[in-house]
């Protein structure tokens, strides 16, 4: 093995940097240039920033608590009795007070209508609005959002806690810029100590889903405000009639405001916790339903953000061409590079394997120790997630890619979103129908 | 009525039949109600074409205190089909004419008989008193069951006949509390038949149920389906895809055409608006107005009362002959500042002693009957006799020395000791006393006269002194 090391250490020394980059490829262009150089240059230049954000932010902190919008907090769910009680409870811990709580159940089966109806009584809840018969997660947030009074509609779910100033935070991108439509929220992952499934979303979430948020946010390409913790203008919702049926559909109302020219921001400071799958199998199904939404939304409803009419917009086209390029496209050509090193570099492939997971694993502990440096909040220590760094070449490499490799196989091919019992089957067949 | 036909067989004059030495009074109108010479007939002929009138009259006749009265044979003639309660049980029957009254007879011997074996008893209870008298009205008809009947007079929406008659129709409840009372005392025996739900502040059974605004209280709210369409997931009031020009429903959001529910859209709930102050809410509160006292009400704080057939128990049939022996009062433990009757004859035992010790000493006995407490507590309810009573002893306490006793022997009488008072200052503090327990009561029950009848008297030092008490007590009950 030593000698078949040191035989390539020596062909790699010979063949020169060209040779090199023909081998490693996909990583230098994609996974390094793409995710770390530049990654990094722009939250640098986000950090250099600061200061002078600081002051704009602070003013617009002051016009908000001047003006005290009301803001309306709908949490729609099935089943989900149990959270919305410490949900309540740590609502009432919140800096901004001025909000009335919603909570609409989509025709739960369990005692969540006796819970909520007992904390709506005891005043802990604003506003409960049941529907007899489930509708899916979009109708239950349109009915919220139907019978809210606020100015700004914020979606939580119910699963998930916030920290006691993250409606604040969420509310003050508003008062930075008046065409700011929608805010979403940072994630954290609470349970991640639970297991290693849990650890290593963690670092997923902190590394590429928070940062790469704050990247996306500063370059104006921000494509998916979460419906675990996001925020939207009244004006903004009413002009794009709330929300459509998903799956995804919290990427497919940020793609919605975007067409109408509004800025969508991400906003690091407002911390939302939320407990992921704790298996494997879970996660499966989890990601199954997000991958596939960038078939359903991104290729096939939103597509027309490639064309050139008169909504064309150019962030719009590179968020959209972002998201598609490094999701879909470059899970092919993934596979492609699998192909291209098996049909060309047969011989080398004991050697290149090896040292492509070495490459990725140095590379994901210079992210995440780079990256944690820009990062204000964090579930633990960095030295917490280190151990598990060399974990995540399999799960975010292999794992997670063949998983979005089989979603996007199932959407493009047979449409199984809209199968998905995650929506009622009365409202999916006629989104088929409609191609929505 | 025609009186002709009756003359020949019957003697009559002046409203006065006699047949058989017995002797009838026709009542057919308020101007020959003669209610205190009426006791001295065998039975009332009650002419009930005037409904009303006939209500009034058996009420008289069947919450009247006296025995001879609430006992007296009562026949209704010309009776009307009516659904009242009271002239279908409070009647010892219906006759058509006069010539009927022969028929009768027997069920006033029978009565008689019956109401001569009833045994006096001295009551020592408001419970007592009443059920005492249901009970014998019960024995001398011969029934053992109080039926509860729906009345729309009644102000909890039933009545038992022969309970209700002592109480005015808006204290219906007190009736209840009674019928608890027996039947804690293992006198009755429940069976459910219904229940009802009574006003909590002042027990009435009239009640307004208004499904309400959870935020201002208003009534006035408008109800509306609550519309999902399927294809865009937009949901809302069924008004929101309504429009000014035709019937048809078209979505808000897509502007398409509401078709076919449960195909293209469902109607999954309800949404109401209040038309006050604009809320909107899918769950209305439901409260109560009493129609007696308008106090609203949360229906989940309104009064629940089971509305029980009761039966006479074995105890029950015997106390209707023999006199209720109730469970003991323990209202000197409940109340502050007495003692019972048993340390009472301890502590006067003791007196006597101390007094036959030493000629200079001397103590008084005092006895305050209160001779129409019960009417009282019929008027203000059972449920205040606890707290009446303690006022009283306060009021007694106000006027003697801290080291005189009381003693609460019943709720009608209370026995005082006082020490080393002359008995002519005695029967002074005693006066005051008096004055202030019917100023009390006058002043808080709209001018209700409290009737105290009082005995001082110094306590001897050679007679036992329960027999003292016992004398004491019977010449009070009868002076009063």
């Amino acid at each position: 093995m030593i000698d078949a090391f040191d035989e390539f250490l020596n062909y790699i020394t010979t063949v020169g940097p060209l040779k090199l980059l023909r081998i490693f490829w996909f990583f230098v262009y994609f996974e390094f240039a793409r995710f770390f150089v530049f990654e990094l240059a722009v939250v640098v230049v986000w950090k250099l920033r600061e200061p002078a954000r600081k002051i704009l932010y602070s003013n617009a902190r002051r016009r908000l608590f001047i003006e005290r919008p009301l803001v309306s907090i709908i949490v729609p769910g099935k089943n989900e009795g149990l959270h919305i009680y410490k949900l309540a409870n740590s609502l009432k811990e919140q800096t901004y007070s001025n909000f009335e709580f919603i909570v609409i159940d989509d025709g739960s089966d369990d005692d969540t209508e006796r819970i909520c109806k007992s904390l709506q009584k005891n005043g802990l809840i604003d506003l409960f609005l049941r529907n007899d018969v489930r509708g899916g997660k979009a109708s239950a947030a349109n009915l919220g959002y139907r019978f809210s009074k606020g100015k700004i509609i914020v979606h939580l779910d119910a699963d998930c806690s916030y920290d006691n100033d993250a409606i604040e935070k969420i509310i003050i991108p508003f008062y930075l810029d008046d065409n700011v439509g929608a805010v979403g929220g940072n994630i954290l992952v609470r349970n991640y100590r639970e297991n290693l499934c849990t650890t290593l979303q963690a670092i997923e979430y902190s590394d590429t889903i928070s940062v790469g948020r704050i990247t996306s946010s500063a370059l104006g390409i921000y494509r998916v405000v979460s419906g675990a913790f996001g925020a939207f203008t009244r004006e903004a919702l009413d002009r794009v009639g709330g929300w459509d049926i998903g799956p995804g559909l919290d990427g497919d109302i940020t793609v919605k405001l975007r067409k109408l020219k509004y800025r969508i921001v991400f906003e690091p400071e407002a911390i939302c916790q939320t407990s992921v799958p704790n298996s494997f199998k879970k996660l499966i199904k989890q990601r199954l339903r997000w991958d596939k939404s960038i078939i359903r939304f991104r290729v096939r409803k939103h597509r027309d953000v490639f064309y050139p009419n008169e909504t064309f917009s150019f962030s719009n086209f590179i968020s959209s061409a972002e998201n598609i390029t490094y999701n879909l496209l470059l899970n092919i050509k993934w596979w492609i590079y699998l192909f291209d090193m098996a049909i060309n570099y047969t011989s080398l492939l004991k050697f290149i394997f090896p040292f492509n997971i070495l490459l990725y694993t140095a590379n994901n502990f210079l992210k995440f120790i780079i990256f944690s440096l820009f990062r204000n909040r964090k579930n633990a220590p960095v030295i917490y997630f280190i151990p598990y760094l060399p974990c995540m070449v399999i799960y975010f490499g292999f794992y997670l890619r063949f998983v979005r490799t089989v979603a996007y196989i199932q959407e493009f091919f047979f449409k199984r979103s809209y199968k998905d019992a995650w929506n009622p089957q009365k409202s999916s067949a006629h989104a088929k129908e409609l191609g929505i | 009525m025609d009186t002709t036909a009756v003359k020949n067989k019957f003697e009559f004059n002046n409203n006065v039949l006699s047949f058989f030495n017995k002797s009838f009074y026709y009542l057919e109108s308020f101007s020959t109600l003669k209610i205190d010479t009426l006791n001295k007939y065998d039975a009332i002929i009650l002419d009930a074409r005037d409904v009303e009138f006939a209500r009034i009259i058996l009420k008289k006749f069947r919450s009247h205190s006296n025995l001879d009265f609430y006992l007296k044979p009562i026949f209704l003639i010309n009776t009307k089909p009516n659904n009242d309660p009271l002239l279908k049980e409070l009647v010892d029957g219906n006759i058509v004419s006069f010539d009927q009254i022969p028929e009768t007879i027997n069920d006033i011997n029978q009565i008689s008989i019956k109401t001569a074996q009833l045994e006096s008893s001295n009551s020592n209870s408001f419970e007592i008193q009443l059920f005492k008298k249901v009970l014998n009205f019960m024995f001398t008809r011969e029934t053992n069951t109080f039926t509860p009947h729906p009345d729309i007079n009644s102000s909890i929406g039933y009545c038992y006949p022969t309970i209700s008659v002592n109480f005015e129709t808006f204290e219906e409840a007190k009736v209840l509390e009674l019928l608890e009372w027996a039947e804690k005392e293992n006198l009755i025996w429940p069976d459910f038949l219904d229940r009802v739900y009574l006003c909590s502040n002042c027990k009435n059974g009239h009640l307004s149920y208004r499904e309400i605004c959870p935020n201002c209280d208003s009534a006035n709210m408008r109800s509306e389906d609550l519309v999902h369409h399927f294809p865009c997931g937009y949901i809302g009031a069924i008004s929101d895809f309504k429009n000014n020009v035709d019937t048809v429903l078209n979505c808000p959001k897509c502007s398409k055409n509401l078709r076919h529910i449960g195909v293209d859209y469902d109607k999954p709930s309800i949404i109401n608006h209040c038309q006050n102050c604009n809320e909107v809410f899918q769950d209305y509160l439901v409260k109560a107005k009493c129609a007696h006292c308008k106090t609203d009400t949360d229906v989940q704080f309104l009064v629940s009362k089971n509305i029980n057939v009761y039966k006479l128990t074995k105890k029950g049939r015997t106390a209707a002959v023999g006199g209720i022996s109730a469970a003991d009062f323990a209202l000197s433990d409940e109340i502050f500042g007495t003692v019972n009757l048993k340390t009472f004859a301890t502590m006067m035992h003791y007196e006597q002693e101390r007094i036959k010790s030493n000629a200079a000493l001397s103590a008084n006995i005092v006895i305050f009957y209160i001779e129409n407490i019960f009417d009282l507590y019929r008027k203000i309810g059972k449920s205040k006799e606890r707290e009446l009573l303690a006022e009283f002893v306060n009021i007694v306490r106000d006027g003697i020395t801290p080291a005189d006793f009381i003693c609460i022997n019943n709720p009608s009488v209370l026995s005082v000791c006082m020490n080393d008072v002359a008995l002519n200052d005695a029967q002074l503090m005693v006066m005051k006393i008096t004055d202030k327990l019917e100023e009390l009561v006058y002043n808080n029950f709209e001018g209700f006269a409290l009737n105290v009848v009082t005995q001082t008297v110094e306590l001897s030092k050679e007679q036992s002194f329960d027999k003292q008490l016992h004398t004491l007590i019977k010449e009070i009950v009868e002076k009063g």
